[in-house]
């Protein structure tokens, strides 16, 4: 910057600011207009609808609350809630250890190194309809490999779907294998942004691979944690393409989670209105519960 | 040449206004074998054009609603025939009272598919495709049985006696098959088993539960025992439907229920398999079927009325009853023509053809809810009766779970 334009510049300031301003805003006008159009206008419809009696055929009628009341009472509603917490608590660490032990195995610069990376991601990239469909037929009581092998070892005496342990057990196998090699990306980018120079430091003072890990990586991963929790939960909460695909609910109804009670209510019972007020909940929910993880999070942080 | 070319153009549209206009046409996958050829043969005749969309059957009402919201519904649809009484009571089909019953063959339609189109006195469908449920059991294994391939079971006692006759053989071999995850496949071939019996699950306007009933029991108590007895294999119980058919095409499986579809699959794709087709007994004897298929109608906001009604007219005619649907595989919706040339060549198609005409079909605006949802009363009594706590504890709960649906909004 030359000495002229400095001294030029406290003149300018405000109308220059001003006009960026604007060129800021309209910089920001296409994805404002994609976050109106595709969430806030829908956002505000479910909101409109669920306060209707809103049939998928005929015409709809104002209820006001009337929703928000029969799910108070609604059964199906809060222990599809309370498995789809069970499977997040179950499915969230599970998907952690694997990830993180991976994650370890491929972070070094051996050869063919990267070979097994990708093989480690490659299930993330086909899509969760498709790879519970994969998953449905390795489990398939006829024909699937895996269901055989399991009755060869007197594993299980009936198909993994028979049951509600052995269905839970299935889905999770299948969403471990699918996702877990996008939270070893993240922990293993993470782990890259460690400097080496704090694993010389601590072998020098003698610390072990253990120590080495408990000391050093494990803290200063703490906010690729943090996002890889965030995603995992909001993700787990979401759950329905798996359920719907490999157990189809059962057995008994004992795997329904929340969207699966979602599309029920509204696309075998017609009821959209109902729907509607079920996603409202769910959405004010993970919205409570990312700010909870949020807060902790950032207290620990310091 | 270039008077000729102008003729020809002239020509072209000369026939293009001929071709009055074009009607849209939606059915749902399941169809698309038999429909295809059928549009086809149409559009050759020249006249109305028919422009045919092929939606897969589980999005079916989804697409159906957003479309009639939108304002574009099809000016012709075929459609389950369980869904009509829904569709008719929300509002959405033309009244076709009178041009069905000025149908001159009207008296021969299937008469499920009519009882199920009609809502408050008006008719608003007409039938359009059928699909039988049937006994299918296989030859090979009741000979090596020492059971007569020609003799199907024709009641309870016989059809459980006969399948553990067919375990006995042993290996991986049982005697009876169903898809016990499933809830549409046991709404077909379970429910003709009360019907048979003399029973039924809802009473005759459809709008009570009549589930805790004697006939009810009966046939659940017999798929416990079989089951108890380990006459089916371990996989039926968490069977969706995906082996509804698969299981007997291994030629493992004695005998299950299953549709007239399976009669063409089997044919093509296994032809190994030496099956037969009987009707679904009851209890003490007799016999009865789910009379299912797909009926056809207008739906409101069609703009060519006219034109539709003359295509589902052509639907109907013998000819394309009989060179269209029949020869495709499917079963004729007109009694007068259930046997004809195609179904001599496999007299296994005339035994659900009979039975679309004795067959029986749930009528309730309510279907989806009670019957086909996976998560519904349904299915949750029959896999409580058979793998659960009994059959005592599911009739109970279920009268009260289909009481509660049928008195909802």
């Amino acid at each position: 910057m030359s000495p002229a334009q400095s001294a030029r510049s406290p003149a300018v300031p405000r109308r220059r600011l001003g006009a960026r301003h604007w060129a800021g805003l309209l910089f920001v006008v296409p994805s404002l207009i994609f976050v109106a159009v595709f969430f806030l206008v829908p956002l505000l419809m479910t909101v409109w609808m669920s306060l209707h009696n809103w049939p998928l055929l005929g015409k709809y009628s104002f209820v006001g609350l009337e929703n928000y009341q029969n799910l108070l009472s609604d059964d199906t509603f809060w222990s599809s809630l309370g498995f789809t917490t069970k499977y997040t608590l179950l499915v969230t660490p599970m998907i952690f250890v694997v990830a993180y032990a991976l994650a370890l195995l491929v972070n070094r610069a051996a050869r063919w190194v990267g070979i097994f990376r990708t093989i480690y991601f490659l299930p993330v990239v086909i899509g969760l309809g498709t790879s519970s469909l994969l998953w449905v037929w390795l489990f398939n009581d006829q024909v699937g490999i895996l269901q055989t092998v399991l009755y060869r070892l007197s594993l299980v005496s009936e198909p993994a779907m028979g049951s509600s342990g052995t269905a839970l057990a299935a889905v999770l196998v299948s969403v471990v294998w699918k996702t877990v090699g996008f939270t070893m990306i993240l922990l293993l980018v993470g782990m890259q942004a460690i400097p080496d120079e704090l694993y010389e430091a601590a072998k020098i003072d003698g610390a072990s691979p253990w120590q080495s890990q408990r000391f050093i990586t494990v803290p200063l991963l703490r906010r690729t944690f943090a996002l890889a929790l965030i995603l995992s939960v909001i993700g787990s909460y979401l759950a329905f393409d798996q359920f719907y695909i490999m157990t189809g609910g059962g057995p008994n109804n004992s795997t329904i989670t929340v969207v699966y009670w979602i599309y029920r209510a509204s696309f075998t019972y017609f009821k959209l209105g109902y729907g509607s007020a079920l996603s409202l909940i769910l959405m004010l929910i993970l919205t409570a519960i990312s700010i909870v993880q949020l807060l902790v999070l950032r207290e620990e942080r310091r | 040449m270039k008077k000729l070319l102008f003729a020809g153009l002239l020509l072209l549209g000369f026939s293009s206004a001929l071709a009055q206009a074009t009607i849209t046409f939606w059915v749902r996958d399941s169809d698309q074998g038999f429909v295809e050829p059928l549009v086809k043969a149409y559009n050759a005749k020249g006249g109305t054009q028919v422009k045919l969309t092929v939606i897969p059957a589980g999005q079916f009402v989804t697409k159906f609603a957003t479309a009639v919201a939108g304002g574009s519904a099809p000016d012709v649809v075929a459609i389950d025939l369980i869904y009509v009484p829904s569709f008719a009571a929300a509002d959405q089909m033309t009244d076709l009272t009178d041009l069905a019953k000025a149908l001159p063959y009207a008296k021969t339609l299937s008469p499920s598919h009519v009882r199920l189109a009609i809502y408050e006195g008006k008719q608003y469908a007409v039938p359009f495709s059928a699909e039988g449920s049937v006994l299918i059991y296989n030859k090979d294994l009741f000979k090596k049985a020492g059971l007569d391939p020609n003799k199907p079971p024709k009641n309870f006692a016989e059809l459980e006696d006969y399948a553990k006759k067919i375990t006995a053989l042993g290996g991986d071999i049982k005697g009876y098959y169903f898809s016990g995850a499933c809830a549409g496949c046991n709404a077909f071939t379970f429910l003709p088993l009360i019907w048979a019996s003399g029973g039924d699950v809802l009473s005759a306007d459809g709008k009570s539960a009549t589930v805790n009933t004697p006939a009810v029991k009966d046939a659940l108590a017999l798929y416990r025992r079989m089951w108890q007895a380990g006459l089916i294999p371990a996989g039926a119980k968490a069977d969706t439907g995906t082996n509804f058919l698969t299981a007997f095409t291994t030629g493992r499986i004695g005998m299950a229920g299953s549709g007239a579809f399976s009669i063409g699959t089997l044919k093509r794709d296994y032809p190994k398999v030496d099956f037969g087709i009987a009707p679904l007994p009851g209890k003490n004897g007799g016999s009865s079927s789910f009379a299912g298929g797909d009926s056809i109608g207008i739906p409101k906001g069609s703009k060519n009325v006219q034109a539709a009604w003359e295509f589902i007219k052509w639907c109907l005619e013998e000819d394309v009853q009989v060179q269209q649907f029949a020869k495709n595989g499917s079963i004729p919706v007109r009694s007068d023509l259930a046997e004809n040339e195609y179904s001599k060549l496999d007299p296994r198609f005339v035994v659900p053809a009979k039975a679309m005409a004795t067959g029986k079909t749930p009528y309730s605006v309510k279907y989806n809810e009670l019957f086909n949802d996976a998560n519904g009363p349904w299915l949750a009594m029959i896999q409580e009766a058979v793998f659960g706590r009994g059959v005592d504890e599911a009739v109970a709960k279920a009268q009260e779970s289909f009481t509660k649906i049928l008195n909802s909004k």
